[in-house]
């Protein structure tokens, strides 16, 4: 990382120049994304030489695991115990629950197995809101075409449509499942529950109020209901601590489930299902270009992994959203998110010459662009190792006085958190690995093209194109949850994998080696390096 | 923990302290997490968001130097101080006895009957406090759980808006009330039984009537015929067209910006 303008000294410029005014030398936009977006730095992307999506661009470090060799050989698995179901959810954030309750709901026996413990996930940290177009003023047909052009028309119209189409009703079936959502001020009072309106917020990139949301913490109260939902339904046997490492295949080629790791005992089992959902969510934890992440921990893209080796084809793995606002100091916080309400209601983004530098509420590609741009010209601000711009809440607070401790209260809480005071000192943030914008591909019920094997949420791509709006994570993981779920109860009753094992692994090593590519590099990753487990070698002990 | 854990060594170049019977050195400025990890220690479980305190996973026991007692805590939110001793609160498992099928609780004449019928041991509190001193977020548990034994479901929902579902009132409370279950059940209730938006029914009943149609050719579902955006745009032509900022714009005001394609103004 370059370095910047040392804290104190940087301050000094903001207090003197407070309000900041402008600087000189704004570049056109294509320019800005191009030099600075990490997407398309030189060198960031690799060529996929190996699979169904050779020819594929995608970053280096998920290359690399994409085209690795599996942790496992048929003798790892010869004599591992047994699990029978129809369905296999593999997953537990709020994509694998929606699919584990519809599929249970329809009838299906079914085994879901988390890596962490039920709901840590990234649904649960989601804060701004779920979108569906409940307006007056708004329409399906408005939420399909702003969710297309936010993601720069390089999303499947047909997922779309299903996306946008589910979302009232997937909102009638979280309320169901007992999640609250906030409700609009009438004349000053309270929304009334029954026959009241839901309160409605404009996302950025939207062209409607369409965001809906409980509080600044929807995610949480989401996951609060899914988890319990999914605790008392009948017919889900749920095994935390259960990563899958392969899965599992029969003589025709279809998904007969997967192979799970027990990390309690250290050993294999064998998960066998009629079908089986990816709800794995996506990979901030590869630290793609060397970003922090607001990613959960388990965020290590081992669907990715998993569905490619089988055969699965996948599609905008290019595409990665940075969040422009995660912290940058204190660095125990470095990568959580700054909600992008700071912006919304009009904080400034300063660099260490107390100078703006871009419209804050620019799309979250350029904004993010424009960071690093600053950063990489020595126009940061150098703080403890940390290099990072300021997100100016004083002069938000002067400017609206009581916004810090009325408006934006996790913002002050997490300030707070941080040891400082934001209505004294501005944050210190940087972009963050915020979202895979792509992932296995999918039909709109939620098939991948490997019979058997279906998939829902973040590990999924097509609906979000090149960029994701804000608000549609959440509708998917309900939308495509439902549909992956009831799809997947179907597909069990049809057929039954016969001859289960690891008959893919064969041809996969086959074609590692065509490449010249080691059979030395094993994935999926499990955990993040530094949490110092490393699945390939502590595989047989207990964890 | 065992005796070598009170003389946890104060270090200059980084924090002592002790953790799950390993004593570590920190950074200053670390979360307990961070010191799990950066002492070297394998990270499996007991970690989820890590660092946003939204989902308590990361359950500690800690115990301050010069205090008699240990409290509860997250681990993503808790600095390393010297001199602690730190212990990672297992996982609880996910069984439990208080069954429910909200989706059959539809007389709300009779849901208060249902928090004695599910929760029979929420009338047996006795007031120790345990999950009010256990709660990592602050939250009244214990009059969470008198207020919804009391038959106020929609108060006692209120008080938990909070709840972070780390489960240690769970494991605090001596009655075996499940004050976390307790407070979806009523938080649950309170949505499904009373929540139902005018304009949430209206579309919905739109789009059951079929006047909700999607057009997938229609001119906005479509790239701009002039200067448009590339579908697939390559690394070498970046997703373009958002217009540049002239120094000294309002950011927020319309003059000097150009409407982005595809952007109805």
């Amino acid at each position: 990382m370059s370095v910047g303008i040392p804290y104190p000294q940087a301050l000094a410029r903001w207090r003197a120049a407070a309000p900041a005014a402008a600087r000189e030398g704004a570049l056109p936009v294509p320019d800005l994304l191009r030099g600075f977006h990490p997407d398309h730095r030189p060198g960031a992307m690799e060529r996929l030489a190996v699979g169904i999506g050779a020819g594929l661009d995608c970053p280096a470090a998920l290359a690399a695991l994409l085209q690795a060799d599996s942790l496992l050989e048929d003798v790892d698995i010869a004599g591992a115990p047994i699990l029978d179901a129809d369905v296999l959810v593999i997953g537990g954030g709020g994509a694998g629950c929606v699919a584990a309750l519809s599929a249970a709901r329809a009838g299906a026996r079914v085994t879901m197995a988390t890596k962490l413990r039920l709901g840590d996930g990234n649904t649960v940290m989601a804060e701004g809101g779920i979108q569906a177009a409940v307006g007056a003023d708004d329409s399906l047909q408005h939420h399909f075409e702003d969710t297309l052009r936010a993601g720069h028309f390089a999303a499947d119209k047909a997922l779309v449509a299903a996306l946008v189409g589910d979302g009232p009703a997937a909102i009638r079936w979280l309320i169901q499942e007992g999640m609250s959502f906030d409700l609009a001020e009438e004349a000053g009072h309270a929304g009334r529950p029954m026959g009241g309106l839901l309160l409605r917020k404009k996302p950025g990139g939207a062209t409607r109020a369409r965001l809906l949301s409980y509080r600044d913490f929807t995610g949480l109260e989401m996951m609060r209901a899914l988890r319990e939902a999914t605790l008392l339904q009948p017919g889900i046997t749920i095994l935390e601590r259960h990563p899958a490492l392969e899965l599992l295949s029969d003589d025709r080629g279809r998904c007969a489930g997967a192979v799970l790791h027990d990390l309690a005992l250290g050993r294999p089992v064998l998960a066998r299902a009629g079908a089986t959902v990816l709800a794995t969510g996506g990979a901030g934890r590869l630290h793609i270009a060397g970003f922090p992440t607001s990613n959960h921990y388990g965020a290590t893209a081992d669907g990715l992994v998993l569905a490619y080796r089988l055969g699965a084809a996948l599609r905008e793995v290019d595409s990665f959203q940075f969040h422009p606002t995660g912290i940058a100091w204190p660095t125990h916080l470095a990568g959580t998110l700054v909600s992008e309400a700071a912006r919304a209601s009009g904080a400034t983004l300063v660099n260490g010459l107390g100078e703006r530098f871009i419209p804050e509420l620019a799309p979250r590609d350029v904004v993010a662009a424009a960071m690093l741009r600053e950063i990489a010209e020595g126009r940061g601000v150098a703080r403890d190792g940390a290099v990072g711009l300021f997100l100016d809440t004083p002069g938000l607070e002067r400017e609206r006085p009581g916004i810090l401790r009325h408006g934006l209260v996790t913002l002050t809480h997490l300030a707070h958190r941080g040891g400082f005071d934001p209505a004294e000192e501005p944050f210190l943030v940087r972009p963050t690995l915020h979202y895979q914008n792509g992932g296995v591909a999918i039909d709109p019920a939620g098939r991948t093209g490997v019979p058997g094997l279906l998939a829902a949420g973040e590990v999924t791509g097509g609906l979000h194109g090149r960029n994701r709006l804000m608000g549609n994570a959440l509708l998917e993981l309900v939308a495509f949850g439902r549909r992956a779920g009831a799809a997947a109860a179907g597909a069990a009753r049809d057929e039954r994998p016969r001859n289960v094992g690891l008959t893919h692994l064969a041809d996969w090593r086959r074609a590692l080696a065509a490449q010249g590519l080691p059979l030395s590099r094993k994935a999926p990753m499990v955990f993040p390096p530094y949490g110092n487990f490393d699945i390939a070698a502590a595989r047989g002990r207990a964890a | 923990m065992t005796d070598a854990a009170t003389t946890a060594p104060h270090d200059a170049d980084g924090i002592g302290l002790v953790f799950d019977g390993h004593a570590i050195r920190a950074r200053p400025g670390s979360s307990l997490l961070q010191a799990w990890i950066g002492a070297g220690l394998p990270l499996t479980e007991n970690v989820g968001c890590m660092g946003q305190g939204a989902c308590g996973a990361c359950r500690v026991l800690v115990r301050r130097e010069g205090e008699r007692l240990a409290g509860t805590a997250l681990a993503c939110e808790t600095l390393a101080a010297p001199g602690m001793q730190v212990a990672f609160l297992d996982h609880f498992p996910a069984t439990r006895p208080h069954g429910y099928a909200l989706r059959e609780l539809t007389d709300s004449w009779t849901a208060v009957d249902r928090i004695d019928a599910v929760f029979p041991e929420a009338r047996h509190c006795r007031h120790c406090g345990g999950c009010d001193r256990a709660c990592p977020k602050g939250i009244e548990v214990q009059r969470m759980v008198n207020t919804a034994a009391a038959g106020q479901p929609f108060t006692a929902a209120a008080l938990f808006d909070r709840c972070v579902m780390c489960n240690l009132c769970v494991a605090a409370c001596p009655e075996h009330i499940d004050p976390a279950h307790l407070g979806q059940f009523v938080r649950r209730l309170g949505a499904s039984l009373t929540l139902r938006p005018a304009d949430l029914i209206a579309r919905l009943r739109e789009i059951e009537a079929g006047h909700q149609p999607i057009d997938p050719d229609a001119p906005g579902a479509n790239p701009p015929a002039t200067g448009a955006p590339p579908a697939n745009p390559s690394p070498a032509s970046p997703p373009p067209a958002n217009p540049s900022w002239a120094p000294g714009d309002d950011p927020g005001a319309a003059a000097g910006r150009a409407v982005p394609p595809g952007r109805v103004p």
